[in-house]
Parts: structure tokens; sequence; C-alpha cells
């Protein structure tokens, strides 16, 4: 159990405050379910790295103080990103941004359906319990969208406040369909934002999808997002973790059909203060089936970061091929990092591997490049720029790798500044 | 321009160079010879002031400078490029991105300003159809997946944008096919002028035929066992290395 | 012709061949725990007040403590209250004063575990400490041993006639309380062997320990002791076997190494513990906690292990490098078939500057099998220039035993380069028809392949061990493919 215990008086008044819609009997059963469960502790495996109780401690007294969600201040999505963008601003949906969406785009209100939530532990459940309204994202049959469709998390602390993102997207059949999730925070008062977001690709459908979170260096985040894939799905997918202050991301991809092919990882840039878990896990239940992940790490300053990769080959999941790589470069003597690279494997047939490492930059190369008369300073940002452009270059969405290259490039700066200091 | 005197250099405790003394002038092409292990390339590494590398007596200058105080950038900035035996590979590190920079820090040292970018790539891409290399190579990574030869010729493109006034070039001539031998070669030559000096480490006398040295010296146990013109690197081929050691040690 | 599955079952089939009771007369302690038999326990073996505040303190902190549950194993709850907790050869009472006076069974004993003590153990030039069910019962070549004074000796012994040594250096690796297993041990072991070389000596032969539970219903909680005086060297053999018997029986060692400066320790363990039926019925639960401390600038402490045996197997071979420039090991092979379990690894903890470890961790799985390698690299704050190398690969014999890798590594230091890689695969059937081809059958090719598999961990064995570890993985193995 965690020190701190969610209040629960509060939270089932907060409920009960919400708008009566299409969730409120769910809502009210993830409470109930909630409550028996609690949230995830110190104690626990998954969680042995990333204690929760400051933002229990948000949630608390954002609840105590009326649970109320300021009114959204809508702003623009990024100009250099060129998407069609849906708005969630404080956990609330933009309307204007939902509608006159492209052919083969089509969205609807979670409350205006009747929404099945697929379970997504029990911050899934406090997601749940909490949600204003969420989305479900459909793109039809054989749709090839010319752009990515962008979701545009944008949250603004004036007072603490705790907010629920809640997206269902179905790409249908021989669909191809290119995702951007941008999360983003202002504000000076503390956050605690949770979205979950549920994202299954249909039988030969492919989905590229691109996660960047760039919060307030105060603020924090949990984030879930589960993929199921169906029959010869693909599904290529990178995060990247530039702000935020005590950030969780938890990846799930399920592989229940033969013929799928799962590429995913990320990038996490962790300076002073922040504290970076990047959890993932994948299901092999059937083969023959390709999972792939790579994630890379670069820690400055007093910085955190956590890595946990876990590939399950189920029984009968023969001719799997199933790869997990993680590699991070610690900068400072402040810097922490623990990776957790698991491979759980019930079946023979099978072709697993992961490799991790931690370390600095070559020596070798800093040297040539210093014979090429750049300062030691200057190599050694030209090396963890390159260390981190293995990650842009595997972005599948290719139109994004320029404005994936600034936005590192100004962290990396930041960042190896906080640590020359 | 480059003075060495009674230089002992050693790697983790082992002494390779002993009592090494050589006298380089501007406009001269210096070959050193030598059998493996005789301290060849540790020469190469300690002008270039690789920190693995100990000196533990003795003195180089360079233009009247000490250069055993200079780091490894202040000595590249002075002029002095080093054409590594196995260039390192640097995944994600742009070949187009690192010359520019190497020749900006240079630029900079000098009081200059930066390079125009465009007249930047003219001139990198002018150089690189001298020596024969596709203009695709200035989009990839630094040696990243190149041949051997695309490595060795890669070393003389930055050679040539980066126009030192000491080129040491170690090994450069080794395991290139004969095309690629005299595309390097012509790189070299092309480089040569009355106000640089050019120092070739190589094992064979092969490269001497397409690039004609001044001086040829024979390096034995960490010092030069002896010294002559050209005429020399032709009486080792014949000879063989056992000949210096033989005479050396008489 | 039989097919390749066929081969295979038979081959995962064969016997236990250690299973035999030895039939002589025990003295055991009725079945139970509290704080009495703590005290009957020590007051059986004779002991000064010292060590049964330290049993006693163990046991009240034993109480307080959860049984472990992380471990990627299953059994159903034991009864801590069914087991006896001291059981002796009745020829207790008595001690033998040498090896012509230890009970000619239990001679006969060894023999048929094919360790006969008084002749191989000459013949191989190793002091043997056997220890039968908790009691240790004879060592071998103590006088050799007390020339170059190296105390080699029961644990028991040991806490009569060395007792500054025993209350200096007991507990100092692993604490009373360190874990739920290593508390009961500390509360009611019964033997062990002991070891102290001094100053710069290195021990003029292999020392070898060789553990048997005999037995029903006894746990055995052995403990040892090894203490490597400064500029020291010693070589540790350990087996263990264990009778064929329905129920499970427990056994919870604790093993503690210390390394002064300069000092190097090899511990080398086969573990051959009853592991089951075909069925799963039966077999050791091996809950054991061993770890080195190389408390000293330069020392080395390298644990190997061959575990074949054991119905559960709860096993990390750990090390803390204190001193500066200090060196960890952990090579080991582990086999599971049938129904068997196991969850073993080691944990590399580095403190001081320039420390390194090596891991080199093979699995193989076969059966119904459940394997697991847990292992922890830690690199603190003030560690600089610590390296370590993971290498950690499973074999996969059969569809439906697992293997599962879970590595933890925690890095707090700039300077600390850490490698770790893993690969899980199994007998390819071009493997097998390449060497068939070659007219190798099929069961040397699984050997061949296995032990291929495995060469990196049988080079660092001793020569005999190494010997009987091969033959052991390939009676365990043979046949297996599917």
């Amino acid at each position: 159990m965690n020190s701190t215990a969610l209040s629960f008086d509060a939270l089932e008044r907060a409920v009960a405050a919400l708008p009566d819609n299409g969730l409120s009997a769910l809502r009210r059963a993830a409470l109930e379910q909630l409550r028996r469960d609690g949230l995830p502790g110190a104690r626990e495996e998954d969680w042995k790295y990333t204690e929760l109780s400051s933002l229990i401690e948000i949630a608390n007294n954002w609840l105590d103080q009326g649970a109320a969600l300021p009114a959204p201040s809508m702003r623009a999505a990024p100009d250099a990103i060129d998407a069609t963008w849906i708005r969630i601003a404080n956990g609330q949906i933009d309307d204007d941004s939902i509608t006159g969406l492209p052919d083969g785009i089509s969205v609807k209100r979670l409350s205006d359906t009747v929404p099945e939530l697929a379970p997504a532990g029990r911050l899934g459940d406090f997601n749940i319990a909490l949600l204003h309204d969420g989305l479900h994202i459909s793109i039809g049959q054989d749709v090839t969208l010319q752009r990515p469709l962008g979701i545009h998390v944008c949250d603004e602390a004036g007072d603490d406040s705790v907010s629920q993102v809640r997206i269902n997207i179905d790409v249908a059949p021989g669909s191809v369909a290119s995702f951007v999730e941008y999360q983003v925070s202002e504000g000076e008062a503390d956050l605690y934002s949770n979205s979950v977001i549920n994202l299954a690709v249909a039988d030969g459908a492919r989905a590229d999808y691109v996660r960047i979170q760039n919060r307030h260096k105060r603020h924090n985040q949990t984030s879930h997002l589960t993929v199921g894939l169906g029959k010869d799905a693909r599904l290529r997918h990178t995060s990247f973790d530039l702000g935020g202050r005590l950030v969780r991301n938890d990846l799930v991809v399920d592989i229940a059909q033969p013929g799928a092919e799962a590429d995913f990882g990320g990038l996490y840039l962790v300076g002073d203060g922040q504290h970076i878990d990047n959890h993932t896990r994948v299901d092999h239940r059937v083969g023959p089936a390709v999972s792939n992940q790579e994630y890379r790490g670069i820690l400055d300053g007093k910085a955190r970061g956590v890595w946990n990769g876990k590939a399950i080959v189920h029984e009968g999941a023969d001719g799997t091929d199933a790869q997990q790589s993680n590699h991070n470069l610690l900068l400072s003597r402040n810097a922490e990092i623990d990776a957790k690279p698991e491979l759980e494997i019930y079946a023979d047939d099978v072709k697993c591997s992961h490799g991790t490492t931690v370390g600095q930059l070559d020596e070798a190369a800093l040297f040539y490049l210093r014979t090429r008369g750049l300062s030691r300073r200057d190599a050694r940002r030209m090396l963890t720029r390159a260390f981190a452009q293995a990650t842009i270059g595997r972005t599948p969405v290719e139109q994004l790798h320029d404005f994936l290259a600034g936005a590192v490039d100004s962290r990396l700066r930041e960042l190896m500044h906080e640590g020359d200091q | 321009m480059l003075q060495i005197k009674d230089l002992d250099a050693s790697i983790g405790g082992t002494e390779i160079l002993r009592g090494l003394s050589l006298d380089v002038s501007a406009g001269e092409v210096h070959a050193i010879m030598g059998p493996n292990g005789s301290g060849k390339s540790t020469l190469a590494q300690v002008i270039a002031g690789h920190s693995d590398y100990e000196v533990t007596s003795g003195t180089v200058t360079f233009k009247g400078e000490d250069l055993l105080e200079l780091e490894p950038e202040e000595r590249a900035r002075e002029g002095i490029f080093l054409g590594f035996q196995y260039p390192v590979e640097i995944p994600g590190v742009n070949n187009a991105i690192l010359l520019r920079e190497a020749v900006n820090a240079k630029r900079r040292h000098q009081g200059l300003d930066d390079v125009d970018a465009f007249e930047f790539l003219k001139l990198a891409r002018e150089k690189m159809a001298v020596l024969g290399m596709d203009p695709q190579f200035l989009n990839r990574g630094v040696n990243e997946g190149f041949s051997g030869g695309e490595k060795k010729r890669n070393e003389i493109l930055q050679m040539a944008m980066l126009e030192p006034s000491l080129a040491i070039l170690d090994e450069t001539d080794s395991g290139l096919d004969i095309d690629a031998l005299r595309a390097v070669a012509e790189g070299i030559n092309a480089l040569r002028s009355p106000d640089r000096a050019i120092i070739l480490v190589t094992h064979y006398q092969r490269v001497l035929d397409y690039v004609e040295p001044d001086h040829v010296h024979v390096l034995s146990d960490g010092r030069i066992a002896r010294s002559g013109d050209k005429t020399l690197a032709l009486e080792l081929e014949d000879k063989g290395y056992d000949w210096v050691r033989e005479a050396a040690s008489a | 012709m039989p097919t390749e599955q066929e081969n295979l079952e038979h081959l995962v089939n064969r016997r236990y061949e250690h299973g035999f009771v030895t039939d002589i007369a025990t003295e055991s302690l009725p079945p139970g725990l509290d704080e009495d038999v703590v005290r009957a326990i020590s007051a059986r073996k004779n002991e000064p007040e010292f060590m049964l505040d330290w049993r006693l303190r163990a046991f009240r902190m034993w109480r307080e403590m959860d049984e472990p549950t992380w471990a990627h194993v299953h059994y159903p709850p034991i009864d801590f209250q069914a087991i006896s907790y001291f059981a002796a050869p009745k020829s207790d009472e008595d001690r033998p004063k040498s090896l012509d006076e230890v009970d000619p069974k239990l001679l006969e004993t060894y023999d048929k575990l094919g360790i006969p003590l008084h002749e191989r153990a000459r013949l191989a030039g190793v002091a043997v400490d056997a220890v039968f069910d908790s009691v240790s019962v004879a060592t071998t070549f103590k006088e050799k041993l007390s020339e170059a004074g190296v105390i080699f000796c029961s644990f028991s012994e040991a806490v009569q006639e060395h007792p500054e040594l025993v209350r200096k250096y007991l507990g100092s690796v692993v604490p009373q309380r360190d874990n739920f297993y290593a508390a009961l041990n500390s509360a009611v072991f019964s033997d062990g062997s002991f070891v102290y070389v001094p100053k710069g000596v290195r021990c003029p032969m292999e020392l070898s320990t060789y553990f048997r539970i005999n037995a029903a219903n006894t746990g055995q909680f052995e403990r040892t002791l090894i203490v490597a005086d400064e500029g020291s060297y010693v070589s540790y053999l350990e087996g263990c076997t264990a009778p064929m018997r329905d129920e499970n029986q427990l056994h919870a060692a604790v093993v503690e190494l210390v390394a002064l400066g300069d000092a190097e320790i090899k511990y080398s363990t086969v573990q051959n513990w009853y592991p089951g039926d075909e069925q799963g019925k039966g077999g050791i639960y091996n809950f054991v906690t061993k770890r080195g401390d190389c408390r000293g600038a330069n020392s080395k402490i390298s644990w190997t292990q061959v575990e074949t045996g054991s119905a559960i197997t709860w096993k990390y071979p750990s090390c803390i490098l204190r001193g500066d420039n200090s060196v960890g090991e952990f090579y080991s092979v582990a086999v599971t078939n049938n129904y068997q379990q196991a969850d073993t690894g080691t944990k590399m903890i580095h403190i001081g500057k320039n420390t390194s470890s090596t891991i080199v961790s093979k699995g193989i799985s076969a059966g119904r099998a459940q394997q697991a390698y847990r292992g922890l690299v830690r690199v603190m704050p003030q560690a600089d220039g610590a390296r370590n190398h993971t290498q950690c690969d499973s074999l996969l014999i059969g569809k439906e035993c697992g293997a599962h890798t879970f590595p933890y590594m925690e890095i707090r230091n700039p300077g600390a380069k850490v490698e770790h890689e893993a690969t899980t695969s199994k007998i390819s059937a071009n493997q097998l028809f390449y060497c068939r081809q070659r007219g190798i059958s099929e069961e040397d090719a699984v050997n061949l392949i296995v032990n291929g598999f495995c060469k990196e961990v049988f080079k660092e064995l001793p020569m005999e061990f190494a010997v009987e570890a091969q033959a052991l993985l390939s009676v365990s193995l043979e046949g297996a493919v599917g």
C-alpha cells in the first residue's frame, strides 16, 4: 500500500458531481473497484521504482477543494506539426475540433455510445471514475489517411488539478493511419494528468503512433496506451519524453493474431528533478509474429530514469521473434537509471533476446572529433545528439522528424547546460 | 615546423617510443616506415594528443609552440590533422555536419566567420568528386557502414576540407585496392604545397610510388634506426625490415 | 528407430540415481518450532551463551517476517511446524575421532553417491567434510591442513574451538534478518562447514563438503562460513544429494564468504538434490542464501554452480564488492526438467572503486519445468569505474517448459559501464541434423550442443567437478529434443 492513501470520501463526492451521462454507471463501478484494489504501491513489482504518493497527494488536495476542472482555454496545436488536430484541454473535449474531420475519420463522444472500456489497471479505474467524457475515433475500412490525426492534450494548471483523458481508436481492416499524441501543460500549480488510450488495429491495417510529452517541469503524467493487433496488422511507434516531473508511461501491445508486427520504442531525456518511467509489455499469444523495441535514455543532473520492458511469449506462440533493447547514457553523478528487461517464455520455437547498456560516450569517437578541432564539450554534444538521433530516425511519421529534431535539440541544450553547472 | 626531441612514450606502462627525434619542415613529405610494433602508430597518436599515451620524457614543438601542452582539438585547430588507421564509426553523426563543425571550429580559432552553408556544400562536393566519392556520403553517419576504402577516402576528404599545415596519415594506404590507392594518393598530392608538411606512416613502399617522399625514416624499437631519401624505401622493400634491425643492433 | 520425441522422453525420464535411504538410527527432535526447540538445538551442541543469544534473536526476527512471494515459483504453503529441525545419526553422542570410527553404513552411503570419502578423497587430494542430515560427520586431511594453518572443520567444532572467529564473522555477510529463510536458518542451523585461511596462505588443496538429507520430514539448515584472510586463496567445492521421498523436504542453508584484502575465494557447487518424480511429487525445496563479501581491496570471489536437482530452487549467490578493485564472478548452469522450478541468479553490488563483475548464466529447461534467471546489478554513486558484463542464455527443450529472465540494473554512477545480453533459443533441428549427418547419434548431438552451450561455465569448475557436472547434465538431458 502507499504511504499516502487516496481519499475515497472526497473521490466519491467528485464522482457524484460529474455530469450524469452515459458514463455514470461505469464511473460508479470503477470507483467500487478502486475502493477494493487501491492505487498501485511501491511494494508491487511493477511500481518498485516509481512512487505515486506525490500524485495521490495532488489528487487528494484537488478532491478536497471540490475537484473543479477549470474551463478549458483552447490553445492552438503546434504549427510545425502538420496534422488534423483533436484537442482536449483540462480533460475536456474541444467540440470544434471533432467536427468537420476529413473523410474516413469518425469521432463520437464516449458518453453518446455504449462504451466498452478495456481494463487498464487501477489507474485505468481511477481514470474512468473521474472521466468527464472521452472519445471514440474510428478510421474506416481501407482508408489511407493523408495527414496524421493529432491528439493534442493540453492542461493549464491555474490551481492544483487532476485531469483524465480517455480515447478508443479503431483502425478498420486494410487502413493506414498515423497518429500524433502531443501532451503539454502550463501553469505554476501542481498538476496530475492521467490518460488511457486504446488502439485497435484490425486485420491487415497499419497504425503509426508517435507520442510526444513535453510538459511543464512541475507537472506529472501517467499514461497508458494499449494496442491490440489483428492478423497481419502492423504497429510502428515511438515516444519522446522531454518534460514533466514524475512521468510514468505504460505501453501494452497485445498480439493475438498471427502475422502481426510491432515496432516500438522511445527516447527519454531526463534532467534535474525529473523522474521518467517507461514500462512496456508485449504479449505474444500466437505466432508467427514479430516485436521489436528499442528505448534510449539520456540522464543528466539529479535525474531518475526507469525502463522496464517485458515480453511474454505464451504457450503455443511458436514462431515468435521478440527483441528488446535499451541503451542509457548517464551524464551526471546524481543521475540514476533502473533498467529491467524481462522475458517470460512458455513456448520453445522462439527467437528472443534483449540487450541493455548503461554507459558513457565512446572515448574513441570523442577523440576522433577532437582531432577534427571540436571542443570536448561540442564533441560530447554531437555524440549525445547522435545517440538521440537513433530514435528520431526510426520514428514512423517522417514529416515529424524536423519537429522532433528541434524539440530534442532544445531539450538537450537545457539538459547539458544544467549538467555543466 | 615539427621538432621532436628524445621522445619517450608509453601506453599502460609499456614503453613504446624510446628517444625518438624527428625534424619536419614546411614543404616536406616524410615517410615513416617500420615493422609492426615499431611505434609508428604510437607516434601518430602522440602527436595528435591521445590521452592513453603518456609522454614520459622529451619534447615536441609545433610552429615553435610546445605541442604537448595542447588539447587534441587545439592541436587540430593549429593545423595538425591525423588520418586514422582505423577511423571510428560514429552512427548518428552526419558526415556533413561533422565536416562543417570542424571547418568552423578552425575558422573561429583563426578569427574568421563561419563558412557559408551553400559554399561549404559546393566545396565539399567538388572535393568528393576529385576523390571519386558519392555525394550521398555527406548524409550518412560518420564512417557508418563504410568499407575500408571508403573510410580512408573519407579521411582524405576531411583533410582536404580542413587544409592542415601538418598532415599525419597513419597507414592510409593499407587495405586499399589500386583505384582507391590512386585516388587517395591524388588527394594527398593535391595538398602538397610549400607551406605544408605531410608525414606518411606506412608499412609498404607501394604508396610511395604515387606520393614521392623527400625523406624516409625507418622506425625500430621506438626510435628512428635509419633515415634517407626515397631510395631507402626501395632498399627496404628489397632487403626487408630485418636488415634495418640487424644494422641497428650491430 | 525411435523418434526424436521418444528419445528425448527416454532421456528426460531417467531415474534419479541417488535416491536411496540409508537405514541407520537417527535421533530427531519432534516436529515444530518455538524458542524451546532453538534452545534444545543450542544445548545439544553445547554452545556458548553468545550463540544461543544469536539464535534466539534470529528466531524472534523470523517470527515477525513474511515468506517471500516474489519469486517465479509456485508451491503449496509450507507448514513450518510440521518440520523437524534437528536430525542426527545416533552415533552423534560419540562423535567419530577419525574416519575409522565413522559408521560404516555412512561410508557406504558416500560410496553409493560416488564419493568414496576415504579413498577418493585421498586420490583426488580433496579434503571432505560430509554433512549427513544435520550433523557434520567427518573431515579428512585435517592434519595436512593444520600444518598450513588452515582451519577446516564442522561448524559445531568451530563454535567450540574458535569462538572468537565465529563471533567476529558469523552473520557479518548475511545478517539474521536478511530474509525469511536466512532468519530461520540462523535460529535453527544444526551444522555446516567452517573454513579459515590465514594471511598469505594458499590453501594446499581443494576443500570439499558433501551434503545429504536422509531422514524423513527433516529440514536441513546448514551454515557455511569461509573467511579468507589477507592475501590468501581457497577453492571450495560443495556437492548435494538427497534420497527419493514422496513428500517435499526443506533445505534452507546459508553460506557466508569473507574475502579480505588481496584474498580470493572460489566456491563451486554441484547441486543434485532429489528433484521429485515425473509427476512432480516429492523433491527438495532448496531455499538458500549465499553471499560473499569482497571486504578488502583487490579481493575476488567467484561462484560457480551446476544445479540439476531440487523440486524448487530459490538461490542467488551474490557478491558485495566493497573493496576497491574487487572482482565478483558468477557462473551458473541450471537444468530443470519435469515439474522442477528454479528462480536463480545473482546480485552484484558495486561499492568500491574500479570494481568489476561478470555474470554468465546458462539455463536449460525441459519437460514442464519453469526456470527463471533473476539478477541484480547495482552500482552505487561512489563506485567510480565499475564494470559489469552479464550474459544470460536460455535453452528450451520441449513445448511445455518455460524460461524467464528478470534482470535488474540499478546504476547510479556516470562512470559505470554495464552491459546485459540475453538470448533464448531451442536446439534447432538444423543443428541436430548437421551432427547426425556427420554420424553422431542424436543423444550425443544433444549432449554436444548442451555442453557447448554450457562450456563457458564448465571451464570454471575444478577438473574433477567438471567431469561430474557433465555426466550429471547428460543424465538429466539424455535424448531431450522435441
